[in-house]
């Protein structure tokens, strides 16, 4: 009898020696916190990809699953981020012609608006004492999480404290731009939702089509063109 | 299989941006290059073909999932950056508000110009 319950506790071990845990988990935590987040209203402070990996950490550290062990078997569903990138390309093209109408606005705003988003961190991280590692994490940190990835891991920062920032910034930018909208005021959609996505990224995105749809497309527009820009800039940048 | 054919369209043009960057020593990740080589194509073309769409959708409606792995580092691995929590915590929402605020006064300031100079016209 003890036999079978020391066998019965080795089994997450085990099993994670193939990836087909990992992946089993993954997807798990993924449905829960996506059921999760509706059941609880959908808030804007807890976006379901935070919810549905706090039930992941959870679990793999009740199972007691080497963390390492775990990330390369999930490398089997992250290897995917390179082919949904280039797919962020087509929803980029149908927003295009956003483009056309109000290029001049776009033109100026996007390069100043895009820099300064890591400047400022970067800056300020740095006078408080950051180490290189740290602050080469946090320069993505408006930017879409598919194209971040791509760039911390090209900077040299830590993919996981990027993730952290990438998520604390999405969901503070939807809130400051609630906020500054009323006090400037600003109350032109497009340039709410340009400021969103261009911030906030996914999380603002999600925001902005709940303001409207000529809201949301602007935030598409300028989260792909942020994530574009800033991954061709940033590694020029850290070079220096 | 129209998702698969789309999906192979997606990996072709991932792998060419992986080509690229690895010839040409390019400091930007291949998803990026080939997402920048997909946007020009279809330009180009003036389409998107159904094969794509659906396999682009179906990809991107599952970002969350794809992600999600690297967001559990944060709780394992955050314990290596204690210490620099007050640095993180100030760039974030201090750099924050500021690019914001940024934002929306450059925009907001150039289309108001735009405007201007389009009635003066």
């Amino acid at each position: 009898m003890t036999e079978l319950v020391s066998r019965f506790i080795a089994i997450p071990d085990l099993l994670a020696a193939s990836p087909i845990l990992a992946i089993g988990l993954t997807l798990t935590a993924f449905f829960v916190g996506n059921w999760l987040f509706a059941r609880i209203g959908k808030p804007l402070w807890m976006p379901p990809v935070l919810l549905s990996a706090v039930i992941l950490s959870a679990v793999i550290a009740v199972l007691s699953i080497d963390y390492v062990r775990y990330q390369e078997g999930a490398l089997w569903i992250t290897v995917l981020l390179g082919p949904a990138t280039v797919a962020l390309g087509i929803p980029l093209y149908q927003q295009i012609h956003h483009i056309r109408a109000l290029w001049l606005p776009i033109v100026v705003t996007l390069p100043l608006a895009a820099t300064m988003a890591a400047v400022y961190a970067v800056v300020i991280a740095w006078a408080l004492g950051a180490t290189p590692e740290v602050l080469a994490s946090l320069a993505p940190k408006s930017v879409t999480a598919p194209i971040a990835i791509g760039i911390t891991e090209q900077l040299g920062g830590s993919v996981a404290l990027m993730m952290g920032g990438l998520l604390i910034t999405g969901v503070v930018a939807t809130l400051f731009v609630d906020l500054l909208a009323k006090w400037l005021p600003v109350e032109d959609e497009r340039i709410l939702g340009f400021a969103l996505g261009l911030n906030g990224h996914a999380i603002g995105t999600a925001r902005a089509f709940e303001i409207s749809h000529t809201a949301g497309a602007f935030s598409s527009l300028g989260m792909g063109l942020t994530g574009v820009f800033t991954a061709l800039i940033l590694p020029l940048v850290f070079r220096l | 299989m129209p998702m698969l054919r789309g999906f192979l369209i997606l990996v072709l043009f991932f792998l060419l941006g992986e080509a690229l960057r690895v010839l040409f020593l390019l400091p930007v990740s291949g998803g990026v290059l080939g997402m920048i080589l997909m946007t020009l194509s279809l330009m180009l073309r003036g389409r998107v073909s159904d094969d794509l769409a659906t396999a682009s959708q179906a990809l991107i409606s599952v970002l969350v999932l794809l992600i999600m792995p690297g967001v559990v580092g944060v709780f394992f691995l955050a314990s290596q950056f204690s210490g620099q929590w007050l640095a993180v915590a100030a760039a974030l929402l201090l750099g924050t508000f500021l690019s914001v605020l940024t934002t929306l006064l450059v925009m907001k300031g150039v289309l108001r110009l735009s405007a201007q100079r389009r009635s003066n016209d």
